[in-house]
């Protein structure tokens, strides 16, 4: 399809210095920006796009990359560090990350999500640069009702995070679905839930919601427990023996069937349009909890909750191109922003691409790497700088912290009505953790709702209105066999397990 | 930011060199903001930005892009028709969305069609119906046929005009066809190689696949046939009297002055017609831009009106 020679040429543009440096600098800003509380890279991009007009097409979108790779692992780092992340995947790394480094190894839990996203990612690009044309042809095959089944399946999936109550998490799960339908209905365009608020069209903004219930809701409730002092957010013990300190590359090889479990998952998400890396990374997650032969340690400081994570939601990234490059269509947000600085820069996604841009699509997938290069360098680097900044005064680090979110809030959403949406759903937030209700579900919930209602609307026009008509869709019976069998293996039995102990432990 | 400076210096030498320009009598008496009704990086968005930097380049204001998504723009001029008419509030949606909006709930929303000042259109969507290449139909009606022998096809859309002519076609026609909605051009686009659509409808992304020879045109919403496809006809020319034109367009609260209407006007045409423009609509869009101008642009929207109120009424909802 492309010849050596132009694979080579495009390869070889990305490796000139002033891309590497625009790559470089990507990447600088997208990890910043991912651990900033309430920017994103997805905000960054969307900002930075009318400022690389200037640029050739090559470092632009390698600028553009770059920022998007960053902020993967950014956003991890607030995540461990206190516990407050700042988009929905990182929330799955918070779940064992900030236990890591409430047991004094914050650098070690960092270091573990900077390898796996990194090789996340890397699996996820060479996938990419070499099976992208057959994969493209699965992605054509998976249509409304098989991604209907495929979101039963993360459902069905996640349901084993739920946690203690069966009945909380549900009642989660319902309320995030019914957040979703505030806005247009997907079939008609109708209003639905606006209360005479014409900013709620569109919904809820994602931002507000997500930074509002995760982040700004921890952050208020670390203000509220506060007593004055000038206490750091957060203390590294001093006397930490190197041990402490690093991932041994033994232990990093320990993780490698989670990671590759986890990269996998990343990639068979991120080639199916709309499902998004949130998903994969609690997908990823739930599954190697179950898979482990100690499953009650996740939650406690795992290393491998962190691994299992990372992993998935990096791996997204490279693989959502494939439905990106081949047939314009975006698998996730900052996908999405990308498709449109292609566009820009003349980078018409389709079938044509290869063909008339070869050069230049080897060049991105060039930059691509480089960039997660610069990501594992730079990330060592920026690590030790963002856990240090933390040790200043919790004072310091939640308010300001909260000050961000809202400026944050602000600029994505465009105005004040997301700041008080984000408010709203802070005090939510703050109500559900109180109660014990698993806002990480609810957040969930919310993001694949409108998906979920679209390919239900889809599903029920392709099958006619007619169960039985799914006989002519066989990866979407699989795939909802599969769930239900996840549903009994991961929700059911394990509940029932612990039913059962109960009484012999007296509880 | 040497080259911009630069570029403006030359700019305003060539404005003060040609009196009577787009440096007319008027000038804003601060920057501009110009409001888009869709979410940043999309296309619309990345049309006003353009337009935006074009715009500043030319006349030397400021003019700040904000995004006001929700509803097809029904939230961004929802607001905007609140805004003092002083020129320096502009806004960017798309006419189509914006009528459906009016017809159906109208008495819902706070502005109506003659609430705005309108200044000029950027580009009008390519809308066309495709199928694949080797699909046993060529044309709507034998769509309609092939519909009605075997049950029923199932059709993809991703905008309410698009679903209202194929209910008006079903309503007349019986023509049977199931509609599937999507939420962007390239998904149906998807649904259509993937085999799970039988004819699907484009908005410009769909050129390159026709000439790939991948999908081929059954025929074009516009009133008048398309350049990229010359030979396909229209709905109108087919027989089905419906045709949709969604224009990308400007438009300020009602009230401005008539020289602040002009200078707008005229900046904004300057920007619309210029070289970076037609570059960028020709990537985005697969097209070139569109300007009616200020009086075609109201036309369009008041005239619009009518026209899709009756094409919900032959949609029969």
């Amino acid at each position: 399809m492309v010849d050596l020679a132009t694979i080579l040429a495009g390869l070889g543009d990305a490796l000139t210095l002033t891309n590497i440096l625009f790559v470089l600098s990507g990447v600088v800003l997208g990890q910043f920006v991912g651990a900033m509380p309430g920017s994103s890279q997805e905000m960054t991009i969307a900002i930075a796009i009318p400022f690389t007009l200037v640029l050739t097409p090559l470092s632009a979108i390698g600028f553009l990359i770059g920022v998007n790779k960053g902020g993967l692992v950014g956003g991890a780092i607030p995540a461990i560090l206190i516990n407050m992340p700042g988009t929905p995947d990182a929330s799955a790394t918070a779940l064992d990350g900030h236990p890591m480094t409430q047991k004094g190894k914050p650098l070690k839990a960092l270091k573990m999500a900077l390898y796996s996203s990194v090789t996340g990612d890397t699996f996820s690009d060479l996938v990419l640069i070499t099976v992208a044309a057959p994969l493209a042809v699965v992605a054509l095959k998976m249509g409304p009702v098989e991604i209907f089944a495929l979101i039963i399946m993360a459902f069905a999936l996640i349901s084993g995070l739920i946690g203690a109550s069966v009945t909380k998490g549900i009642i989660a799960t319902a309320f995030g679905l019914l957040i979703s339908t505030v806005g247009l209905d997907p079939e008609h365009s109708t209003p639905r839930f606006l209360f005479g608020f014409p900013d709620l069209y569109s919904g809820f903004p994602i931002s507000s919601v997500a930074i509002g219930s995760l982040a700004v809701s921890v952050i208020i409730a670390r203000l509220a427990t506060m007593s004055g002092g000038m206490r750091p957010a957060l203390h590294i013990p001093r006397d930490q023996t190197p041990d402490q300190k690093r991932v041994s590359l033994a232990e990093y090889l320990a993780c490698r069937f989670v990671l590759m479990r986890g990269a996998l998952i990343g990639v068979g998400i991120g080639i199916v349009p709309g499902i998004g890396s949130t998903a994969a990374a609690f997908m990823s997650y739930a599954s190697t909890k179950q898979a482990a032969k100690d499953p009650e340690s996740f939650g406690k400081g795992d290393i491998r909750g962190i691994a299992a994570t990372e992993s998935a939601n990096s791996a997204v990234g490279g693989a959502s191109l494939i439905p990106l490059l081949t047939l314009g269509i975006p698998g996730s947000v900052s996908a999405a922003l990308l498709i449109g600085a292609f566009l820009i820069h003349g980078l018409q996604p389709g079938p044509l691409l290869f063909e008339q841009q070869g050069r230049l699509v080897y060049g991105l997938f060039g930059a691509m790497l480089i960039a997660n290069a610069c990501n594992l360098v730079f990330g060592l680097v920026g690590l030790r700088l963002w856990a240090r900044l933390i040790t200043a005064p919790e004072s310091i680090v939640f308010a300001s912290g909260l000050v961000l979110c809202i400026v944050g809030v602000y600029l994505s959403t465009g105005g004040l009505f997301g700041v008080y949406v984000m408010l709203i759903f802070a005090a939510l937030g703050m109500g559900m953790n109180a109660l014990n209700y698993p806002v990480v579900i609810f957040v969930i919930a919310y993001f694949l709702g409108p998906r979920f209602e679209l390919s239900l609307g889809q599903t029920a026009t392709i099958l006619r209105g007619d169960v039985t008509n799914l006989v002519n869709h066989p990866v979407a019976i699989v795939l909802l066999l599969m769930s239900a069998f996840s549903v009994y293996w991961l929700g059911i039995r394990p509940a029932r397990a612990a039913r059962e102990e109960s009484p012999k432990t007296g509880g | 930011m040497k080259i911009t400076r630069i570029l403006k210096a030359t700019a305003c030498a060539i404005a003060v060199a040609m009196p009577g320009a787009a440096l007319a009598d008027w000038q804003p008496d601060g920057p501009i903001t110009l409001q888009v009704g869709f979410g940043a990086g999309g296309s619309t968005d990345t049309l006003a930005r353009a337009v935006a930097a074009e715009m500043e380049d030319a006349t030397g204001w400021d003019v700040i892009v904000e995004n006001k998504p929700g509803g097809g723009g029904i939230a961004m001029f929802s607001q905007l028709v609140g805004k003092r008419p002083d020129g320096r509030t502009l806004g960017m949606g798309v006419t189509i969305p914006t009528l459906i909006n009016l017809a159906e709930r109208g008495e819902t929303l706070p502005f109506k069609a003659d609430s705005f000042d309108y200044l000029a259109t950027v580009v009008v969507a390519p809308l066309a119906v495709v199928a694949p290449a080797d699909a046993p139909y060529d044309t709507i009606e034998e769509l309609v046929d092939y519909s009605k022998e075997n049950g029923g096809a199932l059709v993809g859309f991703d905008g309410g005009e698009m679903r209202l002519m194929m209910q008006a076609i079903n309503n007349t026609e019986d023509a049977g066809f199931e509609l599937v909605s999507y939420q962007s051009g390239a998904e149906i686009i998807q649904g259509l190689l993937g085999g799970q659509l039988q004819a699907g409808w484009g908005a410009g992304a769909h050129i390159q696949y026709v000439d790939s020879g991948d999908l081929k045109m059954l025929a074009v919403a516009t009133q008048t046939r398309q350049d990229y496809s010359s030979e396909t006809t229209s709905f109108i020319e087919q027989g089905f009297p419906y045709s949709a034109e969604p224009y990308f367009y400007f438009a300020a609260p009602k009230g401005l002055e008539p020289e602040a209407r002009e200078a707008l006007a005229a900046a904004l045409d300057a920007a619309i017609t210029s070289e970076a423009l037609t570059q960028l609509v020709g990537n985005v869009m697969q097209t070139t831009p569109t300007n009616l101008g200020a009086e075609g642009t109201e036309a369009k929207l008041v005239n619009g009106l009518t026209e899709i109120t009756s094409l919900i009424e032959a949609a029969g909802n």
